[in-house]
């Protein structure tokens, strides 16, 4: 079998290197990059975040989706 | 006396006058409870990500305060009751706080406030000029 292909992946937390980066139910802009295209949260696996910071982003993304700031589905129309 | 924030949204078509009422209704709940407002932000029509009540967009209202916990059970039975209201989401952020700090992140909220409508016309006026571009 030959070699997986290794995808590109951050290999240390954004929240804990950037130390201004806040994580906020309010900022929805910054917690777009952390779901994907159909609204999933993006696991720890790939997104690289550490497992404290990774709690408080389930906990605002869901929050902002019950603000109606991110979906709870993707946007593409079916 | 703890502190909380609140966020919720109205019907975009109500107008300002009735957005105005909303709000000086729920500060009041506060305020008669003995609570205090600290900061309140008006962040205008949004659209919404998905439909709440087939509406498409929302008026959103944010702010911050200290109050009794009884209180919020108040307003959010109101909040419930009153179809205007499509969504509101309340978060604790400090189990105990005084009159002091009170005073003192009000300032500090006035502040921030107007430096930051001053740097939204700046930043709005650099958007305009990199649109003509």
């Amino acid at each position: 079998m030959p070699p997986r292909k290794r995808i590109f992946r951050p290999r240390v937390c954004r929240f804990c290197t950037e130390k201004d980066l806040t994580i906020d139910y309010k900022d929805a802009k910054t917690l777009k990059y952390l779901v994907t295209e159909r609204g999933k949260i993006i696991p720890r696996r790939i997104s690289g975040t550490c497992a404290k910071h990774q709690r408080q982003v389930t906990e605002a993304i869901k929050r902002s989706r019950h603000l109606a700031l991110l979906p709870y589905t993707g946007q593409t129309q079916f | 006396m703890r502190r909380y924030e609140t966020t919720y949204i109205l019907r975009p078509n109500l107008g300002e006058s009735l957005f105005t009422e909303i709000i000086e209704r729920t500060n009041d709940i506060i305020k008669n409870d003995g609570g205090a407002i600290i900061n309140l932000e008006r962040w205008g029509s949004k659209k919404l990500a998905y439909e709440i009540k087939k509406e498409t967009l929302g008026y959103y209202i944010y702010f911050d305060y200290a109050a009794p916990g009884t209180t919020i059970h108040e307003m959010e039975r109101i909040f419930r009751i009153d179809d205007r209201v499509l969504r509101f989401l309340t978060v604790k952020l400090e189990d105990a706080i005084d009159q002091d700090t009170i005073e003192k992140e009000t300032e500090l909220a006035a502040a921030t406030s107007a430096a930051e409508s001053e740097a939204d016309v700046t930043e709005a006026a650099e958007e305009n000029i990199k649109d003509e571009k």
